[in-house]
C-alpha cells in the first residue's frame, strides 16, 4: 500500500466543496454553543471557589488568600487562592495538565484534575448565602 | 447497511488489511498528537481520528467499529492511561464519534455531506459524551461548566481536521483507488 501525500499546490483549498449538510451541522453546533454559553456563563459576578472531590464539596471565598489540600482518588491535590484567582499547584496525577492550566477567577470558569477526581469552579455570590461549607 | 453497501468497496478479506493499515496510521498519528503541545489543557486535536473518518467510506461496519476500538487501545497504551478510568472517556468518546459519523453517512451520501460536516459532528459528539460521562462518574453537576468549552473546541478541531481531510481526499490517488476497491 502506498500513500500519496497531498502536495502543497496553490488552490488546494479551492478544491474543497462545502455540502449542504456541512453547513447545517456547523450552524447547529454553533447554535448549541451559544445556548450552552448563555446557560453556563450568564451568572452573577464571581465570589466563591467551589471545590468538588470524591469525598465532598467545599466552598471558599475568593477574597481571602489561602492554600487548600483536597483529598482525591489518588492523593492530595493542592489548590491555592491568591488575589481572587484560584489554581491547582500540585496533584498526584501523571501528566500534570491541571497544574499547567491557567488560574481561574471569573464566574463559570473551571479547572480540574481528572485522574484525582478533583474539580474546582468559580461561582457567583447567590448560592452561598448563610452557608459556610457544604459536605455531602 | 443496505444503503451504504453500494458505495463501499469490496474486499476479498472483509477489509482486514485495510483496517490494519488504518489502525497503524491511527497509532502513528496518536504519537504525533502526543508530541504536540496543547494550546488548552484537556483538549486534543484528534489527529488519530482521521483514519476513522476516512474509514467511513472504506470499511464494512464490523471492521469499522473494530478500527475504532483498536485506536482507543493504541492511544491508551501510548499515553499510559489504558488501565485507568481515563481510558473509559477515550473509549466512549471514540465510539460515540464513530457511530455518529457512520450514522450520518448512512443518511446522507458524499454529495450532501463532506468530511467537514462528518468530522465536526463526530468531534462534537465525542466531546459532549465525555462531558456527560464526567457529570455521571466524576464531577457531578459542576461538569456542566465544562460543556461550552468542550463544545467550542470540538467545533474548531472538527473544522480543522475536516478541511484537512477534504483537501487530502481531493488530491490523494491512494484514497481514490481505495474507494474503487483497487487496493494494493
Amino acid at each position: 500500500m502506498s500513500i500519496d501525500a497531498p502536495a502543497p499546490t496553490p488552490g488546494l483549498l479551492s478544491r474543497i466543496r462545502i455540502k449542504p449538510l456541512d453547513v447545517l451541522i456547523v450552524v447547529a453546533s454553533l447554535a448549541a454553543l451559544v445556548v450552552l454559553s448563555i446557560l453556563v456563563y450568564g451568572g452573577a459576578p464571581s465570589e466563591t471557589l467551589v471545590v468538588t472531590a470524591d469525598t465532598g464539596e467545599w466552598v471558599y471565598p475568593l477574597s481571602i488568600s489561602r492554600t487548600v489540600e483536597v483529598p482525591g482518588k489518588l492523593g492530595v491535590t493542592v489548590v491555592t487562592i491568591d488575589h481572587g484567582q484560584a489554581r491547582i499547584i500540585d496533584s498526584p496525577c501523571v501528566n500534570k495538565l491541571c497544574v499547567a492550566s491557567p488560574p481561574i477567577g471569573k464566574t463559570g470558569e473551571w479547572s480540574a484534575c481528572l485522574p484525582n477526581g478533583v474539580f474546582i469552579r468559580i461561582e457567583g455570590a447567590k448560592k452561598t448565602d448563610g452557608i459556610d461549607a457544604v459536605v455531602r | 447497511m443496505r444503503l451504504s453497501a453500494r458505495h463501499l468497496p469490496h474486499y476479498a478479506d472483509g477489509g482486514r488489511r485495510m483496517a490494519a493499515f488504518l489502525a497503524a496510521l491511527a497509532f502513528f498519528l496518536s504519537t504525533i498528537e502526543y508530541m504536540l503541545p496543547r494550546p488548552v489543557p484537556f483538549m486534543r486535536l484528534g489527529l488519530a481520528n482521521l483514519p476513522i473518518l476516512l474509514a467511513v467510506d472504506l470499511l464494512p461496519f464490523g471492521a469499522y467499529m473494530l478500527l475504532a476500538l483498536v485506536k482507543v487501545v493504541g492511544m491508551s497504551v501510548l499515553t499510559g492511561s489504558l488501565f485507568s478510568y481515563v481510558a473509559l472517556f477515550s473509549l466512549t468518546g471514540t465510539l460515540a464519534s464513530a457511530l455518529v459519523m457512520r450514522g450520518l453517512r448512512f443518511i446522507a451520501g458524499p454529495k450532501a455531506l463532506s468530511y467537514i460536516g462528518l468530522c465536526v459532528a463526530g468531534a462534537v459528539a465525542s466531546n459532549m459524551v465525555q462531558v456527560a460521562l464526567a457529570r455521571v462518574f466524576v464531577f457531578g453537576p459542576s461538569a456542566r461548566l465544562m460543556a461550552p468549552a468542550f463544545m467550542a473546541f470540538g467545533l474548531v478541531s472538527g473544522l480543522i481536521l475536516g478541511v484537512f481531510a477534504e483537501a487530502f481526499a481531493s488530491r490523494s490517488v491512494w484514497l481514490a483507488r481505495a474507494r474503487d476497491g483497487r487496493h494494493d
